[in-house]
């Protein structure tokens, strides 16, 4: 394959802070057996991307322990594969980086070793499942310097967080570039997923390393766009946001709905894959009751569960009724306790009879191995 | 640099299972699977790694491609190593000829170089299609401890069962006095599980005197055992308290499936101290809609459910719509269940479809063990209209 796939496991935004506590935005849990990597590393060995970058800048032991070498995608091979990049001081001197243009300054010498004649890189807040390799069709096709993926149609994505948005000319040329708080119908929101050729990126960072500059859209792509042709690559695929912990439950409980579920996991061809446990099958006793919810595998349900999204390991004891919700890995929740637009990160136990109730704007969360 | 092992593990995988046909019919019965998202052969290899043994040869002979691509390199148990690991040990063409394997004594005779490599102490001899949580590291501190030259792990089985067994008598220190085969009038009921510890030498020598007897089945229980005790050699019983099943027929198969239910089954899956370890296909999550009712259920990933099942277990990829009840089956991987469809008592294997408005099976009470086979289309009901 001729592209190298880069993917920036942080995002440093405040507003997801909860769920980053103790680990790093990629590594964020997601439709019930997933890590929101998993699908950025689908996607790119699904278009036949073989050597992946991972980089991270903090709480990247989840991240790491979750994707190792790589071996799930067959990634771990001899002369490719997925390496994970931990913040590595080179010339710009900076062991931790706040954007991307910093992060691949620092990944310099990784890309440099490359072969590959493009690059694609991505944050990782924007779900979904996307043929990357139709992406690089158009940014060949059309000559573009970059190309950069954006969506019209955005699930879930919220209200006053910043947000990048294209506007281009009739054959999909970006004019400008926008930081909007609020997005409107029918903006085109950049998932900062771009595709340039490897020389090119390596010219623009040790250029910009020599001039100090820090920021891709600022320094790189706003100067481009008057000079060299930046193209929009608009995609029809649907992509679900996580952006707060409303967004992130919002996402999850969308999952429900049968056509965003085929749109990301029953593609042809084009399967998400992930690390999984050893867990055994869910079992459902005779006094469960679940309806329109999504069960992970080695989950006892006991008691009711009516549209949530249970992740593996969970234990829902007789009695408790969990309503619009998000339950992580290994919780339990006590019997008679009452859940409604919850999101419990992992390993919380809720003890019996305990009422819990957020709405969906507001969820209650519960940070990872609380007892409540 | 010279490199060995204390103790290996010889599995015997070969057998046709043939009193599970339909569900053998195209696979080996150790790749059978079981209870919603394993196949059998995952007890006995996880049994190995849970007990530290960390190379097994698994001896294949009927239809082995499923089995094969099943084991792998043998990652999804850790046995994917550079000495030692999993190694599949097929039937092979030598310079002298070459043969199927005779029997299961024969298929071990036939591997000598294989064990030669890792220079054991003891071998393990196991059978690919038991349904067992079993620690062999303490049956083998026993097999040590006795100073014994072979050790054979058995169950106290009920009395009127004992003649479908392998029966030990032994003294009160455990030591085997007799041994017969599917004895008619049983004098005991310890019965062999057909796991079998031995020091490699002895078993070595016996199987070379039993290659050499031209009137010998080269079987373990009819011809190794009983020329080792005839032999005046020290064989030891181990007596086995768990969990154990032979899954050899259908309706034994159907039962253990449905020992993995209930609030405290008794073949409990999701055990963290003793896993059970199996390959992974990729799946989505299970969804169960609006309709949805479980209860007393195993449900695996990847499924799409909106109808009703009681006390079932059902594996991957299955969709089973509005309106359809499911009881008392076994349901493996890729199965369809249309609306309003009655399933009752039955082993449904993978890459089925069933109708809408369809009746498969009957009661368990009045009615036998339906089995329906892989690749089966059953047609919706003629009632005029959709049900």
């Amino acid at each position: 394959m001729r592209m190298l796939g880069l993917i920036f496991a942080d995002e440093h935004d405040a507003n997801i802070s909860d769920l980053t506590l103790k680990r790093t935005f990629a590594a964020i849990p997601f439709g019930a057996r997933y890590r929101i990597v998993d699908f950025f590393i689908s996607n790119m060995t699904n278009s036949g991307i073989r050597n992946i970058g991972v980089i991270a800048t903090t709480k990247y032991e989840s991240l790491m322990g979750h994707v190792r070498y790589g071996g799930e995608w067959d990634l771990h091979r001899r002369k490719s594969g997925l390496t994970v990049l931990p913040p590595f001081s080179f010339s710009s001197g900076e062991a931790r980086y706040e954007n991307i243009l910093e992060a691949l300054q620092a990944n310099l010498s990784y890309i440099t070793n490359c072969k590959e004649e493009y690059v694609l890189f991505t944050c990782c807040d924007a779900i979904g499942n996307i043929d990357y390799s139709a992406m690089l069709d158009q940014h060949i096709k059309s000559g573009a310097r970059f190309t950069c993926l954006c969506t019209k149609t955005p699930l879930n994505k919220e209200q006053g967080v910043r947000t990048t948005v294209y506007k281009t000319d009739e054959k999909d040329r970006i004019t400008e570039i926008q930081i909007k708080k609020e997005h409107d119908p029918g903006d085109l929101i950049s998932t900062h997923t771009y595709i340039m050729s490897r020389e090119e990126l390596l010219d623009i960072l040790t250029q910009s390393i020599d001039l100090n500059k820090k920021s891709m859209r600022r320094d790189v792509l706003m100067p481009a766009l008057k000079t060299s042709k930046v193209m929009a690559y608009v995609t029809d695929e649907k992509l679900t946001y996580v952006d707060t912990v409303s967004s992130y439950l919002k996402s999850n409980l969308a999952l429900l709905n049968k056509d965003l579920r085929r749109e990301l996991f029953m593609q042809e061809l084009r399967p998400i894959i992930t690390r999984a446990g050893n867990s055994s099958p869910a079992f459902y006793s005779e006094s469960s009751q679940t309806t329109n919810s999504i069960i992970a595998a080695g989950s006892v349900i006991e008691g009711t569960v009516r549209n949530s999204v249970i992740f593996r390991n969970v234990h829902v004891k007789k009695g408790a009724v969990i309503e619009n919700c998000v339950i992580n890995q290994d919780c339990t929740i006590g019997e008679g306790a009452v859940l409604n637009y919850a999101v419990l990160d992992k390993g919380v136990i809720i003890n019996d009879k305990r009422l819990l109730s957020g709405y969906v704007t507001h969820p209650f969360f519960v940070g990872p191995d609380s007892v409540i | 640099m010279a490199r060995k092992k204390k103790c290996i593990a010889m599995l015997l995988a070969g057998g046709q299972g043939s009193r599970l046909a339909p569900l053998t019919e195209n696979v080996a019965k150790p790749a059978v699977p079981f209870g919603g998202r394993y196949r059998i052969i995952d007890f006995s290899l996880s049994n190995c790694v849970n007990s530290n043994i960390d190379t097994v040869g698994v001896l294949t002979q009927y239809q082995p491609l499923e089995l094969n691509d099943y084991l792998g390199t043998g990652d999804p148990w850790d046995l994917d190593l550079n000495y030692g690991g999993l190694h599949v040990l097929p039937p092979y063409q030598a310079a002298k000829g070459g043969d199927w394997f005779k029997g299961t004594a024969n298929a071990i005779y036939q591997n000598q170089k294989f064990i030669s490599n890792y220079d054991p102490d003891y071998i393990l001899v196991l059978s690919g299609d038991h349904i067992y949580k079993m620690n062999y590291e303490i049956m083998l501190k026993e097999h040590i401890d006795n100073d014994a030259d072979a050790t054979i792990a058995v169950m106290d089985v009920p009395i009127e069962e004992a003649s479908r067994f392998g029966i030990m008598s032994t003294d009160e220190k455990g030591l085997i006095t007799e041994f017969a085969e599917k004895p008619a009038q049983p004098k005991s009921t310890l019965a062999s599980m057909g796991v079998y510890i031995f020091n490699t030498d002895k078993l070595l020598n016996y199987l070379e005197q039993d290659e050499q007897n031209p009137d010998s089945d080269n079987d373990f229980g009819k011809n190794v055992i009983p020329a080792m005790l005839a032999g005046g050699e020290r064989l030891y019983a181990y007596l086995y308290k768990g969990y154990w099943r032979d899954v050899g027929t259908l309706s034994s198969y159907w039962s253990a499936n449905m020992d993995t239910l209930g609030e405290d089954p008794e073949l409990w899956l999701n055990d963290d101290g003793w896993r059970i370890y199996y390959r992974h296909d990729f799946h989505s999550p299970t969804y169960l809609g609006e309709h949805a009712s479980l209860q007393n259920c195993n449900c695996a990933a990847g499924n799409e459910i909106d109808g009703h099942i009681f006390d079932s277990v059902i594996g991957s990829n299955i969709v089973i719509e509005e309106g359809a009840v499911v009881r008392d089956c076994v349901i493996m991987n890729n199965v369809t269940i249309g609306k309003g469809a009655h399933v009752e008592y039955a082993i449904i294997d993978h890459d089925v479809e069933i109708g809408a408005g369809a009746k498969v099976g009957g009661s368990k009470e009045d009615t036998e063990l339906t089995v329906i086979a892989t690749g089966q289309k059953i047609p919706p009901a003629q009632t005029g209209k959709e049900v």
